[in-house]
């Protein structure tokens, strides 16, 4: 398998700059998402690696060589469009074979291959048919099995569950999440969907603006965001201004203790909503106790979200639905300071 | 069975005056054809008789065809000399165009440089500049350089009124060819010269047909450019038409060639008819 390495890239198209400054580092056998808001230049950076676009600045390494010499067809690199942009003039068989026959592969092992890669995505009996025939997920799936069958060094794919229904979604990111991991192949997909992103990846990296962000684990990008803007493209809804003295942080509604390092100064406290403990009665622990009054309720089968107005600030409680608690009811809410993130800057 | 269906669907959905005003069309675009066929087959047809005095089958014994079949499929007539020359004229223009206007329009479709519009004006120079005016002068420049009267002199002057339709044509068809399946073809190792023969050139096939179809004709209905410049040594079927009707008689002979000019066009609407998508058409006119 194949380590990428991109090592300050830039990407200008004429006076505008679609990728500023990038660098990434992909392990060999890594699947990696790159996640970020639609415009951030997530597309660009993937028709880098890919050699489709050259970058302004920078490098671009495959198991440490640069390979901005090389051409789109020597990379050997696979690429799923967002649109699979399946040859329509062609059956899904043609389309499959369609990189075999061009390195000029002979027909036997053209023909073995072909079984085996319908095999593996569940197309045999679709073969004959044209894309137009297919529906969004089989059109999907071609385009994997067209990519797979050349043995790519390293996969590529482009929001390849942005234009599947909700249901169709969640089976396709079992295939590729089983289908990567029995390969084991370094592989880099795009998505504006932190869920996606975070049930997938390895490691997500996160692009705002065609900066890197942030590069991290899923869970570790989860629960200690670098800033404010991934903390609320993560899904953060508790975010509040804070005071830091030591080891504790002041904020509109009380001061939190908290574990992680942190400069004093000013800076911003999170709390993850399903880390805090909701109390009917005063509860005998008093750190980090805060005090308040359910102000709204949503429930969505298995949670239930409340708000809970504490002084001034509202803060969001995700709790299993065991219990419903009542609106206007006066709570507690308690958080361990191991659960708190400091977000400074 | 199609087509079948399709004109019973057709005749279902028109009112009475719908299909009365196709007739008048229909008569319209055939009209002018049938003296031109009555002519070809008379043997005597005086002025002011309705219809000819002498029909060719009364005459039989005098003459084995209709006198004007008789003439055009005689040598004398140069039809079967001026017809291989308008087809061989024909394709090769057509060949030539379109290894000029396909890189060219690929590159108008798709990409945007600086006095993208003018040159897309002066594409049309030869569309709006009078043909003669065009003729003279490269009829002068051709005769200095020893290409009057010969075949590249005309092919050359052909392309001149056949690029600009071709290029429209073929950018808009384009434009509706996005990069992606040449850039995914690529990325399977795909070569250029595999990308154009496998990707591009069948998705692009409706298209080529039609603006292959339409040069051919444009071609072959050149009159003056091909006149200046064969020099009378070389005869198309245009020419070759001029030259028999100039004298101002439309006898039954001028009639047959008349005819024959239009055979070619036709044969090929038949044979390409298939290819032809109304929307590699509708685009390439539309644009
Ligand atoms: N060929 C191009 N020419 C000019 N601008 C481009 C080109 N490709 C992309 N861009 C711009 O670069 C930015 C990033 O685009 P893209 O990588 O497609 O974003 P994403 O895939 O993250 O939605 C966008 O603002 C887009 O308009
Ligand atoms: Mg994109």
């Amino acid at each position: 398998m194949t380590a990428v390495q991109l090592k300050g890239v830039r990407k200008d198209f004429g006076g505008f700059t679609a990728i500023s400054n990038i660098d990434l580092d992909i392990r060999s056998g890594e699947l990696v998402a790159l996640l970020g808001p639609s415009g951030c230049g997530k597309t660009t950076t993937l028709r880098m690696i890919a050699g489709l676009e050259v970058p302004s600045d920078g490098q671009i390494l495959f198991d440490g060589k640069d390979v901005s010499e090389v051409a789109v067809q020597k990379r050997n690199v696979g690429m799923v469009f967002q649109r699979y942009a399946l040859f329509p003039h062609m059956t899904v068989e043609k389309n499959v074979a369609f990189g075999l026959k061009v390195r000029g592969t002979d027909k036997a092992e053209i023909e073995q291959r072909l079984e085996d890669i319908l095999d593996v995505v569940q197309l045999q009996q679709f073969r004959h048919r044209f894309p137009a025939q297919l529906s969004g997920g089989q059109m999907q799936r071609v385009a994997i099995a067209r990519t797979l069958i050349t043995n790519p060094s390293v996969l590529m794919m482009d929001e390849p569950l942005a234009n599947l229904d909700t249901k169709l979604r969640g089976e396709m990111r079992r295939f590729i999440r089983d289908l990567q991991q029995r390969l084991g192949i370094t592989t880099i997909f795009v998505t504006h969907d932190q869920i996606e992103a975070m049930e997938l990846a390895d490691r997500v990296a996160v692009i705002f603006d065609g900066k890197l962000a942030q590069y991290d684990a899923p869970d570790a990008l989860y629960k200690r965001p670098g800033s404010i803007d991934i903390a609320d493209f993560m899904g953060a809804t508790n975010v509040f201004e804070a005071m830091i003295r030591g080891k504790t942080a002041t904020a509109p509604f009380g001061s939190l203790a908290f574990a992680t390092d942190a400069t004093d100064g000013p800076a911003h406290v999170m709390l993850r909503g399903e880390a805090i403990d909701l109390h009917l009665a005063e509860p005998p622990e008093t750190q980090n106790q805060i005090r308040g009054r359910v102000s709204a309720r949503e429930f969505f089968g298995a949670n239930i979200t409340y708000t809970v107005a504490c002084g001034d600030a509202q803060i969001q409680v995700i709790e299993q639905s065991r219990r419903m608690v009542d609106l206007d009811q006066e709570v507690w809410l308690t958080i361990p300071p191991d659960r708190i993130w400091i977000i400074q800057n | 069975m199609a087509r079948k269906s399709a004109s019973i669907a057709l005749n279902e959905r028109l009112s009475p005056y719908q299909k009365l005003y196709l007739l008048l069309i229909a008569g319209f675009i055939l009209g002018p054809f049938i003296p031109l066929i009555i002519q070809s087959f008379a043997f005597r047809w005086a002025w002011p008789d309705l219809l000819p005095g002498t029909w060719w089958l009364e005459q039989r014994e005098r003459a084995v065809l209709p006198l004007a079949w008789d003439y055009v499929i005689s040598p004398y007539s140069q039809v079967w000399e001026a017809t291989l020359n308008t087809v061989f004229i024909g394709c090769v223009v057509t060949v030539i165009c379109l290894f000029i206007c396909l890189p060219a329009a690929r590159v108008l479709a798709r990409e945007s440089f600086k006095g993208k519009p003018a040159f897309e004006f002066f594409l049309s120079m030869p569309l709006i500049v009078p043909e003669a005016a065009i003729g003279i002068a490269l009829l002068m420049i051709f005769i200095n350089i020893g290409l009057a009267g010969t075949y590249t002199g005309i092919i050359i002057v052909h392309l001149i009124p056949t690029i600009p339709y071709m290029i429209r044509m073929l950018t808009a068809v384009y434009q509706g060819l996005g990069r992606d399946f040449e850039e995914q073809a690529m990325i399977l190792g795909a070569s250029r010269w595999q990308i154009l023969r496998m990707v591009t050139m069948p998705m692009l096939l409706p298209g080529i047909v039609a603006g292959a179809l339409f040069t051919f004709l444009v071609s072959t209905n050149i009159f003056l450019l091909t006149f200046f410049m064969g020099q009378g040594k070389i005869v198309t079927l245009p020419t070759l038409l001029f030259s028999k009707i100039s004298g101002g008689t439309l006898d039954a002979s001028a009639a047959g060639i008349t005819l024959v000019v239009t055979v070619p066009g036709i044969i090929l609407l038949l044979i390409t008819e298939r290819f032809i998508k109304e929307e590699a058409f509708g685009k390439g006119f539309g644009n």
